[in-house]
């Protein structure tokens, strides 16, 4: 997981998000870099999940910058379509779609946006779930699989696109316990072969042993940031220690 | 019973003909047009909300019957009137068609947004962060879901529209009911003549229902 310094992925400056009168984010100014692993943490309601929202436009934003790739998305003129595509999410409630089986989950997009053939597409299906372990279920229905199972086949779906950032809306916190590792273990294994990732989540040991950098959100603003040793064994900010003196 | 059978069966079948017609034009357009003002109202446009909302607030506050006599009789008045002319008519099918397809799309369109809306939002998000565009998403993932759930009320509307046919009997169309107000006129016979009518309605109606049955089965095959 080298991080790529000359190479900026991602740059926001002075992102701001409302909806209607709450302020939810109120100026956030960062960079991600390739090969990046961020974890944001916060509490519920920092506006976390609005800020990895905003980097693939599933929200508008109301003021600032968002440049991917030294494209503003924010313009009217970006096609966002084509945008979204290099940009992989995966979400707390799964969303896969019920009506069509795993592998055609997987496959739906790329073959209906004309990136690959529909044989193309389900040989790199078969790859994808065979990477999170899941080869066997190609021809089921999500309803019939754990959450675990589920999110892994999310993280299938959103890489047969071929991303190259991936964003993870909080992804195990709907999963029972018993099924946090699987998931976490998938991402661990993308996050070694080099995937920019910015994870949203309260996984605290995922964040210890795969961030390369910890972000901490509250009321709006990032509070702190730093690497996972910074963050966690010397934060500076009263809020950042009065956040982890209750999740630690 | 028996002479009503043997003389005016024959009349009444295909007065049935006539029915199951009217409420295959009607259905036919209505459909189309529920899909049109069921997806304004999805849509994320003031406009387009406000448009189909107005429809069907419309629609469903005029009586079935005076929509029929509006269409029939009051637009080729004013269209005379407009033109200076005499000729314009309306056939008591097109007028029956326009008026069941009107009535009958505004509640497919309000069975169709609700069945979209009651899709979870996740969804559309999933779809469009792999790249799809809207109405593609739309098509592939929203509308798939949506319909399972819109098909027994979308049945049920098929069914109501199926019976308001016999409304269109004042405007002059020579559907079941229409027909059988003339045979009990001929013969008297007004017992034995409604209750065939009504086993006649009841046979076709349960027909469509089992029917109904069945497809709603298919389409959940292959589902938890």
């Amino acid at each position: 997981m080298d991080v790529n310094k000359n190479n900026v992925k991602i740059h926001v400056s002075h992102l701001k998000k409302s909806f209607g009168s709450l302020e939810v984010l109120k100026d956030i100014s960062n960079d991600f870099y390739e090969g990046e692993v961020v974890v944001i943490l916060g509490p519920s309601g920092s506006g976390k999940s609005t800020f990895l929202r905003c980097l693939n436009r599933l929200e508008d934003i109301t003021g600032g910058e968002v440049v991917v790739d030294g494209i503003d998305i924010t313009s009217k003129k970006t096609n966002i379509n084509k945008y979204r595509e290099n940009i992989g999410m995966v979400f707390q409630h799964f969303n896969l779609f019920p009506h069509m089986d795993v592998l055609r989950n997987i496959t739906l997009a790329p073959v209906d946006l004309k990136k690959m053939t529909k044989e193309e597409a389900e040989k790199r299906g078969m790859e994808l779930l065979k990477r999170v372990g899941l080869e066997e279920k190609a021809k089921v229905y999500p309803p019939q699989l754990s959450g675990g199972q589920k999110q892994r086949v999310a993280i299938a779906r959103a890489l047969a696109m071929n991303p190259d950032i991936m964003l993870f809306d909080e992804p195990t916190s709907a999963l029972d316990p018993e099924m946090v590792g699987e998931v976490l273990q998938v991402m661990k294994e993308l996050a070694a072969s080099g995937m920019t990732m910015l994870v949203v989540t309260h996984e605290i040991g995922f964040a210890r042993e795969v961030a390369s950098r910890v972000i901490f959100m509250d009321g709006g603003y990032i509070v702190e940031e730093g690497t996972p040793d910074e963050v966690f064994n010397h934060p500076k900010e009263a809020r950042t220690i009065d956040f982890l003196n209750k999740v630690l | 019973m028996a002479k009503i059978i043997t003389g005016y069966g024959p009349l009444l079948l295909r007065a049935m003909g006539q029915t199951l017609l009217l409420a295959l034009w009607g259905l036919f357009f209505a459909c189309i047009i529920g899909m049109c003002f069921g997806l304004l109202g999805v849509v994320k446009n003031r406009l387009c909300n406000i448009i189909e909302s107005v429809f069907v607030d419309v629609i469903r506050g005029v009586p079935l019957i005076v929509l029929a006599y509006f269409i029939y009789f009051g637009i080729p008045f004013a269209v005379n009137n407009l033109l200076g002319a005499s000729g314009f008519t309306l056939t008591a099918l097109q007028a029956g068609t326009a008026c069941l397809a009107l009535n009958c799309g505004a509640y497919m369109a309000e069975i169709i947004r609700a069945g979209i809306q009651s899709v979870d939002a996740g969804q559309m998000e999933a779809a469009r962060s792999l790249g799809l565009p809207y109405w593609r998403a739309m098509v592939r993932v929203v509308l798939p879901q949506a319909i399972r759930t819109m098909i027994p009320t979308i049945i049920n509307q098929f069914i109501i529209t199926l019976k308001d046919t016999s409304i269109l009997s004042v405007i002059g169309f020579p559907e079941l009911v229409n027909t059988a107000k003339n045979v009990v006129a001929i013969t008297f016979m007004s017992f034995q003549t409604w209750l065939i009518v009504g086993v006649m309605y009841l046979i076709v109606i349960t027909l469509l229902s089992f029917a109904a049955k069945r497809l709603e089965r298919r389409l959940n095959r292959g589902r938890q």
